[in-house]
């Protein structure tokens, strides 16, 4: 069946180029990719290019651009720190936990946009995105002065009479660093399963109620399987960033918070060690991109879309 | 029902959204260069025939957070109306270096004792013309000393403080006289040692009467189990001076490495607070200003840094921030009762009485005792610095 629709996509892609040069649904191809690529280009291929140049040097003494002799030193230090992989494997943990509780948080979210907010979506829409008006820095400190122990939880706890004395287990721990990720992430996860949500057409609805389908299976047979490919963005779109935060931790993290980034953090800006750090940095990478790869052979997007 | 319709109303809606997080999560605001702009800065010459109000031009000065305050460079806001001064931030000096390094346009920077020799080693910074320093001659020897890499004047003096224990004397009734309450289980939970590698090898050669200039391999091991050890006893590390204000005015934190600004600020807050005089002694450091080797604004930088010693300046250092100044001639004024009144702030609650006392003026045991801190070496730095991240990352 993957086979089939291959060749479908290839013979439809194969139409235009018979045409030769002079299409010019090619110019306008280039003209809209020309801009996003250069962009790309100079602000995420040049600097990982450096970063992998950076990882080889021995130390950061001497001109940063001029030739150098290629040293495997920094892998090997950060191959031989256990605690290195250790906090790997819990930040990639923890971004599996949050992106999962993020998107399935969102869905509902999507779906009401998607199907119930009939003209206001829009609106909603707006609402759902006004976090995004103050400083990301601001929302996470706002967190602080929720779990804080004289936080508003604490607070209303103790006002309510359910505890004599504030919970101080409540900040400054990984719990904290994940219940804000997840704050954090929903109205992003949102976005891409309303996307997946929008392109269904609603009388596939109609079609599934006219052969006698509840409410409850139109959803689980019609409407969860056709925007599968949006919940896997979704997911991928919190996992990937999340591997690497560190600013969340930092800020309510606490000394057991640590995570990945925040390592990466510390050998750029507290211990000027920019090679170990661009070590780090590429290990991670590495590591996301694998995971990434694993998880899509599993959960093939394509493969979900063919099946609805 | 026209969903279809609406939908893409609401995806091109979507599509904008997207677009405009995008734009709002984009590193916030990277401060651009300034360089170049001295436009009216004649000659060295000329410069003596021009009056000050009539400089104009702009300086690029990288800082700590903080003394951007207009307070922090008052002599040179009086003098120099027509000059622009922009000002952007290193949290730490490694975060200083790392701009500096990766060509940060700043034309001053403001490194602390432990970072100098990295500067000169790397050939980022100018040395300083002292003869076009009217304020020079206040600068006590042993200060400008500090100044001095490979016998050259690199650097200019200006702050300087103790680091020691800050406490809350309302948690804890008994005076601390140890750094090594940073280690004690007691208060589990209500300690918080700066997030800094270096700083816990200090903490540890005190405490073990180590010599820190010369940690050897076992040393380094056994301070990365002890802190290993101590990591669960913080509430949290602490990155900025103002977390730890914060942490400390809450209450959730009672004792902490800490600077004496803090103490400044949470005394002048009304916390209840106290400074340790441990018997190891307290550490002592000395911030610095250097100007960028290929800074086009040489001689405008040498004037602001001439400012920075000014009177007025060293004294709003010392009643707002409780840190002494490179400026001897301020630091004696402390105890002249006929300039009380320039050493009073209600606002930090900053008294002659009370600056005596911190600069220890009548107990000079305190200062002899006091250890200085010494110079790294890039191999100190690095080895110093991945033993902290280990320790951090076994938590």
């Amino acid at each position: 069946m993957t086979a089939s629709v291959d060749q479908a996509s290839r013979t439809k892609g194969a139409a235009p180029e018979r045409r030769g040069g002079s299409d010019p649904r090619r110019g306008s191809f280039w003209f809209l990719l020309g801009p996003p690529a250069i962009v790309l280009g100079l602000f995420l291929i040049v600097p990982v290019l450096l970063m992998i140049a950076v990882s080889f040097r021995a130390d950061l003494s001497g001109e940063l651009l001029a030739p150098f002799t290629p040293t495997l030193k920094q892998f090997q230090q950060a191959f031989a720190g256990a605690g290195y992989w250790r906090v790997l494997g819990i930040s990639a943990l923890t971004a599996f936990g949050v992106a999962a509780i993020a998107t399935v948080t969102a869905y509902p979210i999507a779906y009401f946009l998607a199907f119930r907010a009939g003209k206001r979506a829009a609106l909603y829409l707006i609402l759902l995105l006004v976090p995004f008006w103050t400083s990301y820095l601001l929302r996470v400190m706002a967190w602080k002065l929720m779990l804080g122990e004289q936080g508003v939880v604490n607070s209303v706890l103790i006002g309510t009479g359910l505890i004599d004395d504030p919970l101080d287990a409540l900040l400054y721990n990984r719990s904290a660093v994940v219940v804000t990720l997840i704050y954090v992430w929903i109205p992003f996860a949102a976005l891409p399963i309303l996307a997946g949500l929008g392109r269904i057409d609603v009388r596939l609805h109609d079609a599934a109620a006219d052969l006698y389908g509840s409410p409850l299976q139109q959803f689980l047979r019609v409407t969860l399987p056709l925007s599968l490919p949006g919940v896997v963005a979704a997911f991928f779109m919190v996992f990937i960033p999340t591997v690497g935060e560190y600013v969340t931790p930092l800020l309510v993290g606490g000394t057991g918070g640590t995570m990945y980034g925040n390592l990466i953090q510390d050998f750029f800006t507290r211990a000027a060690n920019w090679p170990l750090g661009s070590a780090l940095s590429i290990i991670m990478l590495t590591v996301t991109l694998g995971l990434v790869i694993v998880a899509l052979r599993i959960v093939d997007p394509r493969r979900l879309l063919e099946r609805g | 029902m026209h969903p279809r319709r609406s939908l893409s109303t609401l995806q091109s809606t979507m599509v904008l959204s997207v677009v405009v997080i995008l734009a709002a999560c984009g590193p916030g605001g990277a401060t651009g260069p300034t360089a170049g702009a001295a436009t009216q800065l004649p000659t060295q010459a000329a410069a003596t025939e021009i009056p000050p109000d009539q400089v104009t031009g702009s300086l690029h000065v990288l800082d700590w957070t903080g003394y951007d305050a207009e307070w922090a460079w008052q002599d040179f806001k009086n003098t120099y109306k027509n000059v622009t001064v922009t000002f952007d931030f290193g949290d730490s000096d490694a975060d200083q270096y790392g701009k500096m390094k990766g060509g940060s346009q700043a034309d001053i920077f403001h490194p602390y004792t432990g970072w100098l020799q990295f500067y000169v080693d790397e050939g980022l910074v100018a040395e300083i013309d002292t003869t076009k320093l009217k304020n020079w001659d206040k600068v006590p020897d042993s200060f400008k000393a500090i100044g001095q890499i490979n016998g050259k004047q690199y650097f200019v003096p200006w702050d300087w403080g103790f680091t020691s224990i800050l406490y809350r004397t309302d948690k804890i009734t008994t005076p601390v006289d140890s750094w090594g309450i940073l280690f004690d289980a007691k208060y589990k939970g209500h300690l918080s040692m700066w997030d800094d590698g270096p700083a816990a090898v200090t903490v540890s050669s005190y405490v073990h009467s180590y010599d820190e200039t010369n940690i050897t391999a076992d040393q380094l091991a056994s301070i990365k189990a002890e802190w290993t050890a101590q990591a669960p006893l913080n509430k949290a590390y602490w990155v900025a001076e103002t977390d730890l204000d914060q942490l400390m005015a809450s209450g959730e934190v009672w004792a902490a490495y800490a600077w004496q600004g803090a103490y400044a600020t949470l005394n002048g807050g009304g916390t209840p607070v106290a400074y340790a005089n441990p018997k190891e002694g307290r550490n002592s450091w000395v911030g610095v200003y250097g100007i960028r080797k290929d800074s086009s604004n040489y001689d405008l930088a040498l004037r602001f840094l001439d400012s920075k010693l000014g009177t007025l300046t060293g004294q709003n250092l010392v009643t707002n921030y409780f840190y002494g100044v490179a400026n001897g001639d301020v630091m004696s004024g402390i105890a002249d009762p006929a300039q009380a009144a320039a050493y009073t702030n209600t606002t930090t609650g900053a008294t002659p009485e009370l600056l005596k006392q911190t600069f220890s003026v009548d107990d000079p045991s305190i200062l002899q005792k006091t250890n200085f801190t010494p110079n790294l070496t890039a191999q100190q730095r690095d080895d110093w610095t991945a033993m902290w991240t280990e320790v951090k990352a076994s938590q």
